[in-house]
Formats: C-alpha cells, sequence, structure tokens
C-alpha cells in the first residue's frame, strides 16, 4: 500500500488521511482501513503511549502543552490524540484544544490531531486505538492520549496505553472516597496539577490525600503508585513527570509487565471487537424477525409473560 | 395622586388596546439587555427609585445629569476623531489638515505591531505593518507624528494598553525633546487591560503583571503628569464586540473598580489618582437606552467611588469620551451609515459625553479616506452649530420614559457588578473567562436576530438597495510602509550608543522583578532609542506572553433557529453528507497575524457547529504556516480564515503556499470572510480561495454554499 509507505516516512498529509479512515463510519473506509492497520502492524515503532486523563477543566490540555514542549526541547517527537468532549448531542462540535496547545502545535516534531467524542462511552472515539498504531509506525517517541475521565471511562483508556497518568485539581481530595480499587488498578501515576499561586497549600494537602489513600491499595509485584505535584501554567514539576514514566517502563520492560500488558490489553481489545460485532448482528437479527413487537404485544394482552417472551426471542434469535 | 389610579390612564390604555388590538399588559418590547420597554410611560415610573434622584442638577450628585453645570451651553464637547494609518509621516500630515478643518483634539490609533509590542522588522508582523494604524518604532517616529502639533496645547489621547509602556515613554520623551515638560502635557492614555482579555486582544503579558503596569502608570502620572488622565476605562470595546449595554456599564464600573484597587495597593490615597480616571463608552443604535446608560454610568460610579472613600467631589465624577458604533455600520448600502451615524452621535450627546468620535461611512469597508472622515467630522460640527442642543443642559431629564429607564440600567448592572465583587473582582473573573464568553453569547444571539431577520438592518436584510454604489477606499501598500520603518529602525541602531541601550534594557529587566515603577527605566531606554519592540522584550523576558485559551458557547443561534427551514436544510445536508463521507464536514476556521477581531471568527464557529459542522477553533496570532500544519493534521476539509485587520493580502497567499509545502496534493479549500474591500475580490479568487464571506453575510447562507463547495470539491476526486 502506497499510503504505509508514506505512514512510515512520516508524511503528515498520509498520516493524517490514514487517521481518518480509521476513524470514518463509512463500511468502504472501515475495509481500508483493517488493510492498513494489518501492514502497519508488521512495521511497529518504539512508542511509548501515555493516557491523560482527568475530569474537564483540570488542565490535561494545559498540561500536555506544557510537558509536551519540555519533551520536544529534548529531541522526542510527539503524538497527541486529544478526544474532544465538547460535542453535541445533536450538531457537530466545537474542537478548541489547540488554543491551549498554542506552542507545540507549531513544532515541526509534533502531530496533534483532536478527535470529537461524539459521546461514545469514556470519550474514546472510534478509531483512537489505531490511530496510535498509525502514529507508531509513523515514528512518534510518545503517544499522548488526553480523555475526559468521567465513570466508565477510565477503564477504556487505560487500555490503551502503556502509562495511564490520571490528572486531578487540587481540592479533589475529596473525591478519594469515591475513588476505589478500580481506579489505583488503572492509573499509574496521579498528577495534581494547578500547584502555584493561592493553589498551592491546597495542592500539597491534596497529593498528601491522595498518598494515604493511596498505600492502602499498594498492589503486589508493582510499583507503588506514583502522586506527582505540578503547574502546567508555570511549567514546574515537568522533570519530575518524564523521570516518573521513564522508571515506570524501565521497572515494567525489566519485569516483563510492560509486555504483559500489552498482551492483557490485546484481549480486552479483541473481546471488545468480538462482542461489537456480535452484539450488532444479533441486534440486526432482532429487527429483521420483528419479535420484539410480535411478543411484546402478546405480552400487553396477559397471553405469556415477559420472562417467557423473553425466552422465546432469545432461543429464535441465537437459533442459526 | 398617582396616574394609574386617575381615569386619563384608564382611557387612554382603553384607547390604546382598541387601536393596537392588543392588552397593555402585552404590549411590551424586549431589548437586548431584557427590559421590558412599555409603549408609555407615566409620572408613576418616577418612582421608588433607588440609584436615579428625581430633582438632582447637572454638576451635582449623584451626577446622573452631567459631570458639570454648564455643560455643552459653556462650552461644546471636543470633537475627536480617532485615526493613525501607516508611517508616522503620512499620520502626521492627517492630522494637520483634520485639525485645520474643525477637529479639536487628537486620538492616535497604533497599528497592530505597535499595539502587541514587535518592531515593524519582526516576522511574525509582516502583514500588519502600518495597516490598521500608525507605525511606531521608536521615539524618532513619535516626534515625526507631532511634527509642528505643540504637545503643551494639543490634548492627545492614545489608544494603547499592551505596549503602553514604551509608546507613554515615548510620548514623554517626544515632548520633552519639543521642549515641554511631562508636567505640561495632557491626554488620556488608554491604559485598560482588563477589556484587552475580554474583547480587544492586543495585550501582552499575562493578566498579573499586567495590572501591575497599569498601577505604575496610574503612580506615575498622579505624581509628574496632572494634565494626562491615566487610564481610560472602556466598555466601547465590549459593546463592539457584541455585549448588550448592561454587560457593558457592568463590566466597565467593575474594571474600573478593579483599577481604583490596583492604585490603591500602590499606597496612593484615593483622591491622589481618582480624579483622573476617564471613562469610554460605545453609542449604538438603540437611541434612548445610550442616553440612559451614560447617565446612569455617572450614577453608579458616584456611589462606588463615595463606597471608596473618596472625598474630593472631582474622585466620584465620571468623564467620558464616546464613539458611535462601527459595528452598526454595514458595507451594503454604505451611505446609510451617514444617518446611522448622526443619530448615534445625538444620542451620545443628549447623554451628555464630553469627547466625541463618529465613524466614517465606509467604516465597514477599509479605514476611512480624507473625504469619508470629512463627512464624519461634520456631522459633529453641525450637531454643534446648526441644532440648538448645546443650548440646555441635559435637556432629557425629567422624561418618564428617559430617568426610567436610567434607573433599570442602573439596578441591573449593579446587580451584575455585585457578583463580580462576590467572585472576587473583575481580573479574577476576566482570568476564568466569564465576561468574555457572556459577550460573546450576547453577540451570538444578535447576529441570529439579523440573519432570521426579526431584527431589521436596513440595506442589509431587507430594503437592500439593487444598485449597491461603489465606493473609494484607502489603500495601504504595508510592504512600502514596512520598507521605510525597516530602514528608519536600521538607522537608529547604527547612530544610537548600542552599550548604553543595552544596560537601559537589563535594567528594565532587572526592575521587572522587583516593585519599582516601570515607566521610569522605560523612558530612559527609550531616550537612548531603544525600540518599542527591544523595550516589550525586556520585559517579557521576566513575565512571558499571554495566551488566550478559548471558551466556546454553543446551542445558542441553534437554539434561535429551532423549525426553521433553512436552518433545517443545512442540518439535513450535514447529515446526507455524513452518511456519505463517513464524517461531518470539518472546518478550521483561523484567525491569522496580529488580527484580533475575534467577534466573527467565533460566532462562525458556534453556529457552523450548531449547524453540524465539526468545527476546529484555532488560537489568534498564528502564522499561515501554522495553521496549514494544524489543518493538514486534523484532515479538515476546509479553512474559514476571518480576516478584518487588512492583512489578507499578504497572508491568504502564504497560507496556500503553506499547505502546498507540506502537501503538494492538498485538496483542502480555503475561503475567507471579514473586511475584504471589493478591490480585493479578484486577487483572493486568483489565489484560489473558494468564496469570500464580507460583513453582514447571512451565516445560514454562508453554511450552505460551504458545504456545498465541500461537496463539490470531494465529487472531482
Ligand atoms: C467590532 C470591531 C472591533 C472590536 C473587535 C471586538 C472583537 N473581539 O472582535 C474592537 C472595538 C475591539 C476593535 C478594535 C480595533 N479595530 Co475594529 N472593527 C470592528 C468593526 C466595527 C466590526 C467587526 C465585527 O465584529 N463585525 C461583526 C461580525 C459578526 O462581523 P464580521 O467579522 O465581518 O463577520 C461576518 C462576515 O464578515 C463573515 N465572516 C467573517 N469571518 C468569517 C469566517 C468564516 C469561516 C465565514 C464563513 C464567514 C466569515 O460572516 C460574519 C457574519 O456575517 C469593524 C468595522 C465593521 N463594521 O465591520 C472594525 C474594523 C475591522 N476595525 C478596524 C481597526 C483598524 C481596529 C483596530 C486595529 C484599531 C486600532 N488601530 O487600534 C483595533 C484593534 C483590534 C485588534 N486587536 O485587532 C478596521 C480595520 C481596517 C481595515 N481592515 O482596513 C475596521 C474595518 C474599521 C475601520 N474601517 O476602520 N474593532
Ligand atoms: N492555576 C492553574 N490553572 C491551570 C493550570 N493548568 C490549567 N489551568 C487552567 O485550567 C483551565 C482548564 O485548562 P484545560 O487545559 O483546558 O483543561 P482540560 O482538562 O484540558 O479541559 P477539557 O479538555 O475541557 O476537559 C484553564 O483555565 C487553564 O488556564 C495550572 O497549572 N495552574
Ligand atoms: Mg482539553
Amino acid at each position: 500500500m502506497e499510503l504505509v509507505d508514506k505512514i512510515i516516512k512520516g508524511e503528515r498529509a498520509a498520516i493524517a488521511k490514514a487517521i481518518t479512515l480509521v476513524e470514518s463510519s463509512k463500511d468502504t473506509d472501515q475495509q481500508i482501513s483493517r488493510e492498513l492497520i494489518s501492514e502497519l502492524i508488521k512495521k511497529p515503532g518504539k512508542s511509548i503511549r501515555v493516557g491523560f486523563s482527568g475530569p474537564p477543566g483540570v488542565g490535561k490540555s494545559t498540561f500536555i502543552e506544557s510537558f509536551g514542549s519540555y519533551l520536544v526541547s529534548q529531541n522526542y517527537k510527539l503524538g497527541i490524540l486529544a478526544i474532544d468532549p465538547s460535542s453535541q448531542i445533536t450538531g457537530g462540535s466545537i474542537l478548541g484544544d489547540k488554543t491551549r496547545m498554542v506552542e507545540i502545535s507549531k513544532n515541526p516534531n509534533t502531530f496533534i490531531r483532536s478527535t470529537p467524542s461524539r459521546g461514545t462511552l469514556g470519550g474514546i472515539s472510534m478509531g483512537t486505538r489505531e490511530a496510535s498504531i498509525i502514529l507508531d509506525a509513523a515514528g512518534y517517541d510518545f503517544i499522548f492520549i488526553e480523555t475526559v475521565g468521567v465513570g466508565q471511562s477510565e477503564i477504556v483508556a487505560s487500555n490503551l496505553v502503556d502509562i495511564f497518568t490520571l490528572i486531578v485539581g487540587p481540592g479533589s481530595g475529596d473525591e478519594l472516597q469515591g475513588i476505589k480499587k478500580g481506579i489505583t488498578e488503572y492509573a499509574d501515576i496521579f498528577i495534581v496539577n494547578k500547584n502555584d499561586g493561592e493553589l498551592k497549600m491546597e495542592a500539597s494537602k491534596t497529593a498528601a490525600d491522595y498518598k494515604s489513600a493511596l498505600s492502602y491499595y499498594k498492589k503486589l509485584d508493582a510499583l507503588e503508585k506514583q502522586v506527582l505535584l505540578v503547574s502546567a501554567i508555570e511549567q514546574t514539576g515537568m522533570e519530575d513527570v518524564i523521570k516518573t514514566i521513564n522508571q515506570i517502563i524501565d521497572q515494567n520492560k525489566l519485569k516483563g509487565i510492560f509486555d504483559e500488558r500489552r498482551a492483557d490489553q490485546l484481549e480486552y481489545w479483541i473481546e471488545e471487537e468480538v462482542k461489537n460485532i456480535i452484539a450488532s448482528d444479533i441486534t440486526k437479527r432482532l429487527t429483521s424477525k420483528g419479535n420484539i413487537p410480535k411478543y411484546s404485544e402478546k405480552v400487553m394482552k396477559n397471553e405469556m409473560s415477559m420472562y417467557e417472551a423473553v425466552e422465546t426471542i432469545t432461543k429464535d434469535t441465537l437459533k442459526q | 395622586m398617582t396616574n394609574k389610579s386617575n381615569n386619563g390612564f384608564n382611557t387612554w390604555q382603553k384607547s390604546f388596546e382598541k387601536e393596537t388590538k392588543k392588552n397593555f399588559s402585552d404590549a411590551k418590547s424586549e431589548t437586548d439587555e431584557g427590559i421590558d420597554i412599555k409603549p408609555v410611560y407615566t409620572r408613576d415610573d418616577l418612582e421608588n427609585f433607588s440609584f436615579v434622584e428625581n430633582n438632582s442638577l447637572p454638576g451635582q450628585w449623584p451626577y446622573t445629569r452631567g459631570p458639570k453645570a454648564s455643560m455643552y451651553t459653556n462650552r461644546p464637547w471636543t470633537i475627536r476623531q480617532y485615526a493613525g494609518f501607516s508611517t508616522a509621516e503620512e499620520s502626521n500630515e492627517f492630522y494637520k489638515k483634520n485639525l485645520e478643518s474643525g477637529q479639536k483634539g487628537l486620538s492616535v490609533a497604533f497599528d497592530l505591531p505597535t499595539h502587541r509590542g514587535y518592531d515593524s522588522d519582526d516576522d511574525l508582523v509582516m502583514g500588519d505593518v502600518g495597516k490598521a494604524g500608525v507605525a511606531i518604532d521608536t521615539v524618532e517616529d513619535m516626534k515625526i507624528l507631532f511634527n509642528n502639533i505643540p504637545l503643551d496645547q494639543m490634548s492627545v489621547s492614545m489608544t494603547m494598553n499592551g505596549a503602553v509602556l514604551p509608546v507613554l515613554a515615548s510620548f514623554i520623551v517626544a515632548g520633552e525633546e519639543q521642549g515641554v515638560d511631562k508636567s505640561l502635557l495632557s491626554g488620556t492614555i488608554q491604559n485598560d487591560i482588563l477589556k484587552e482579555f475580554m474583547v480587544r486582544n492586543t495585550y501582552i503579558y499575562p493578566p498579573e503583571p499586567s495590572m501591575k503596569i497599569v498601577a505604575d502608570i496610574i503612580e506615575f502620572t498622579s505624581k509628574e503628569m496632572p494634565k494626562f488622565n491615566s487610564i481610560s476605562i472602556s466598555g466601547y470595546h465590549m459593546q463592539e464586540a457584541g455585549a448588550d449595554n448592561v454587560l457593558e456599564l457592568a463590566y466597565t464600573l467593575a474594571d474600573g473598580m478593579e483599577y481604583v484597587r490596583a492604585a490603591m495597593s500602590k499606597g496612593l490615597d484615593v483622591d491622589d489618582f481618582a480624579p483622573r480616571l476617564s471613562f469610554f463608552f460605545a453609542i449604538g443604535t438603540d437611541f434612548f437606552m445610550e442616553i440612559a446608560k451614560l447617565r446612569a454610568a455617572r450614577t453608579l460610579w458616584a456611589k462606588i467611588m463615595k463606597n471608596f472613600g473618596a472625598k474630593n467631589e472631582r474622585s466620584l465624577i465620571l468623564r467620558t469620551h464616546c464613539q458611535t458604533s462601527g459595528v452598526s455600520l454595514t458595507e451594503k448600502d454604505p451611505y446609510n451609515n451617514i444617518i446611522r451615524t448622526s443619530y448615534e452621535a445625538l444620542s451620545a450627546i443628549l447623554g451628555g459625553t464630553q469627547s466625541l468620535h463618529t465613524n466614517s461611512f465606509d467604516e465597514a469597508i477599509a479605514l476611512p479616506t480624507d473625504e469619508s472622515a470629512r463627512i464624519a467630522r461634520n456631522t459633529q460640527l453641525i450637531l454643534q452649530n446648526e441644532t440648538g442642543v448645546t443650548k440646555t443642559v441635559d435637556p432629557l431629564a425629567g422624561s418618564y420614559f428617559v430617568e426610567n429607564l436610567t434607573e433599570e440600567l442602573s439596578k441591573k448592572a449593579w446587580d451584575i457588578i455585585t457578583e463580580i465583587e462576590e467572585l472576587g473582582g473583575m481580573t479574577k473573573a476576566v482570568k476564568a473567562g466569564i465576561p468574555k464568553l457572556k459577550i460573546e453569547e450576547s453577540a451570538t444571539k444578535k447576529q441570529a436576530k439579523v440573519d432570521s431577520g426579526s431584527r431589521v438592518v436596513v440595506g442589509v436584510n431587507k430594503y437592500k438597495n439593487p444598485k449597491e454604489p461603489s465606493v473609494d477606499v484607502r489603500v495601504i501598500d504595508n510592504n512600502r510602509v514596512r520598507d521605510d520603518q525597516i530602514k528608519k529602525i536600521q538607522a537608529i541602531k547604527k547612530s544610537r550608543d548600542t552599550k548604553a541601550v543595552e544596560k537601559a534594557l537589563t535594567n528594565l529587566t532587572n526592575a521587572a522583578k522587583d516593585e519599582t515603577n516601570l515607566l521610569i527605566p522605560c523612558i530612559e531606554a527609550i531616550k537612548l532609542r531603544a525600540t518599542v519592540g527591544e523595550v516589550s522584550k525586556a520585559l517579557e523576558q521576566v513575565y512571558g506572553r499571554h495566551f488566550a485559551k478559548s471558551l466556546s458557547v454553543s446551542g445558542v443561534y441553534g437554539k434561535h433557529f429551532e423549525g426553521d427551514e433553512e436552518f433545517m436544510k443545512v442540518e439535513s445536508k450535514i447529515k446526507e453528507f455524513e452518511n456519505l463521507n463517513g464524517r461531518r464536514p470539518r472546518v478550521l476556521v483561523v484567525k491569522m497575524g496580529q488580527d484580533g477581531h475575534d467577534r466573527g471568527a467565533k460566532i462562525v464557529a458556534t453556529s457552523f457547529a450548531d449547524m453540524g459542522f465539526d468545527v476546529d477553533m484555532g488560537p489568534l496570532f498564528q502564522s499561515p504556516k501554522d495553521v496549514a500544519k494544524d489543518a493538514i493534521e486534523n484532515d479538515v476539509h476546509a479553512i474559514g480564515v476571518s480576516t478584518l485587520a487588512a492583512g489578507h493580502k499578504t497572508l491568504v497567499p502564504e497560507l496556500m503556499k503553506g499547505l502546498k509545502e507540506i502537501d503538494p496534493k492538498s485538496k483542502i479549500i480555503v475561503f475567507v470572510g471579514g473586511i475584504i474591500p471589493e478591490q480585493d475580490y479578484e486577487f483572493l479568487y486568483e489565489n484560489n480561495v473558494s468564496a469570500i464571506f464580507g460583513p453582514g453575510s447571512n451565516i445560514i447562507e454562508s453554511a450552505e454554499k460551504v458545504i456545498d463547495l465541500i461537496s463539490d470539491n470531494l465529487s472531482k476526486e
């Protein structure tokens, strides 16, 4: 494929077109993108994928601008996939991430793509995983994935990356009660942002709260969860972040966790994909057979119970 | 006895209802401010006031009726036309001609590079030099600007905020070298940075250091320049950006309070500086509302300053400059603008302004020509000399309607001011971006009203002129201006004492690290012929440059068009497009160069998104190269360039080049919106621009054209 060569050469327009293909809802585009991805995974790059998640407005984009500037100044190549939460249910989206990433977006060693989330689960859009495969093949050292953290989304987002980072704001310590085992398993690093000006005290306190809360959930062989204090606006704490990322990556590689994780993620995505295909297949069958209105009418007329109806429909639908 | 209980009113009400076939209680019209205007006002409407005092007199508490007892009966308002373009030499000629023709005060418009602290030779400002104002790089330019204009006699107003330190320093040094001591200089420096972060967009440093600079200037002028207004607290730009009158009034006064606090934090007594605070408001087309606004502003400010503990009466009095509204003026059928401006000017006068700028009829096309500027000036000369409006002070006092409106506006504004104060003041609110967003929301509503036809704009959405007149435009050759400026800079850099300049700049950088008043080391550097750009950079080293993050309103435009056929037609075209192409049409809306007019871009972006486009919003001040990178990485179908400050002939070809450099086969189409004189259309089309949307374009129609063009372009593949 010509596109593959261009991507591997790092041609900006080709990378962009390829991402459009993997995000496209058109059948023919999806066909091409499947072929494309099968080709690209044969030529893997060496990227480290880092996820940045957190509540709206906590400073994810600002942090990426700051941290990204630091990385490109160290000559790293940086790909950024920003999943923009601002989409409306109807209507299109206003994608404003770039107004918060002014400096790095100018840099020739970055590639920044915003994607409207369209309300999909966890704000991960269709194609984010594939887009990171494309950037990997194109030779980016780091791939950042920015997602809004709400509810279930961390689980999805964390399955896309080698290191998952949760960015929180000063004062968010109160929400710690809500932090269940789940999130501590998925997140490797907790970054308390806005450690500046009047917010400094509060930020330190929040970091301390996180540290003590996390100490309960120590996992056996994994590295201790890290809590870092930064100010995206004042660009402080950036060295700590890269140091911690590198440390975790090195450790994980050494202990085999790095590959294990990628393997687990693969299982996750295969399962998801299979479920998706089955679900959409079943949905198609359900509608084409017209069982639901038929049996619901029977239930309405008290001819059968709802459970009987469910059982009958299920059997009929799964019948080949 | 009140009116309502009297028989006369009942009879009137019956007649009214019979004539209109409406209930009196339903016969209200709501203004943009959310004020219900009744068809008639009576003496009852003068009651229960908490701000306006019914029997007050001009020049007396609470100053509703004017800052002075005699007002125009003694001396008419000052005709002060805002102007500046190209080089200092050309602007100086223009000023002298205007002064000979009856203008009384000067008001300098600087170009955008100067505003943003860049010298004319900076690569970042290639398209902007001398285009939208006069280019000032060094004190030599400033001296040329006032050549043969004696600065001890002429009051000079300068619209400068971002680069306020080097520019005010240059003015002071220019005076000195003309033989005029700074204590004799009279005039005003705008020095209002908060509204820059909200709407005007010529900031340089982040909010905190910027506020410190404002306070430094207030401190210096209050001690050294007794005849000079240290600040012009401006609501004008807010209204031009789309604020309704309540927002304009409230935010302006809240800004004023913030400046008072900043100055007091330097240890100044409020009466030391408050008499030299001045204001600036816009006067739009809502005739009585604008009159009421000026009266309300004075009333509220007196109260605010009393709360600050001001003892000197002059501290309580709000003095203001006004400018008729530019945004009310249209590109279509432009002679209508003369009429609009006349009414607005009358409104400003009845509201009691101290000085006035009237816009030229070619406002929505380009900078004024000599001819259009003459008509604008004559609008005021006719008011002063022929209409008799100067003979009575505050002639509308006692009007049931105007007094009631003054009270209503005061109340509404006061509520917002109280809210902001509770939030911790305007600096905080501005940093959080709330006022900007509110103004954009208001602007979007206004656009929806015009696009839907519920608000009539003569010659634009109704009563169109079948034979549009073509008008002459002022053309500025920015490449020539830039070359001239660069030559001057080079000559100065050769002849000055480089070592001394460097030392002065280092001093300045060091001063920025502590509490020193920065104007003092600035004056030193400027005297030695440091440039405006060098001085700005010396401070930038400590403060950094501010990048605004932009928030967007959403759903405001679409809400106005629920069930509208044209709107739904575009929506369904977009759905069709999505089904066919696997994604929505995606458009990148951009501002390039130093042009900070973002009202149109923001409105177009939010409206397009409401119709179903995916819209990428670029930051301000992008270079064409950066835009090309953004567009290609996001694989947008089209780029919409919004350009109002006349940089299009330089910037658009650069963008085309940038796209081809990254992707020689790029299929991204480019269209352009904003201020484009008809004379430039062909040039843009020759440079492969697909469509041009000028002022007054209906956004729904524009959107339809854009989606059609994108579809056509894709089907060509
Ligand atoms: C409002 C305004 C301002 C506001 C801007 C507020 C803001 N945040 O935007 C304020 C008061 C701050 C301002 C300041 C200045 N202004 Co001004 N301003 C105007 C004014 C009066 C109206 C512009 C406007 O917002 N119209 C309303 C919007 C909705 O319309 P629009 O932008 O034209 O957009 C419509 C179409 O053009 C089209 N469109 C536009 N963009 C796009 C994009 C796409 C994708 C599409 C599809 C369509 C589209 O659709 C829109 C809807 O109809 C114009 C004159 C005029 N009447 O047009 C002068 C004008 C643009 N300003 C001018 C100048 C010189 C300045 C200053 C530089 C003055 C100075 N020297 O200090 C400053 C600096 C501003 C800066 N930072 O750049 C000049 C520019 C001269 C020139 N081009 O030759 C003008 C033309 C006035 C004049 N004749 O002198 N200004
Ligand atoms: N004080 C302080 N404010 C910050 C910092 N980082 C970001 N902010 C502010 O927080 C706000 C939100 O920043 P963004 O970067 O847009 O946040 P985000 O998490 O990407 O937001 P969404 O993408 O909308 O979810 C902005 O007003 C920033 O200026 C910081 O380090 N300190
Ligand atoms: Mg973000």
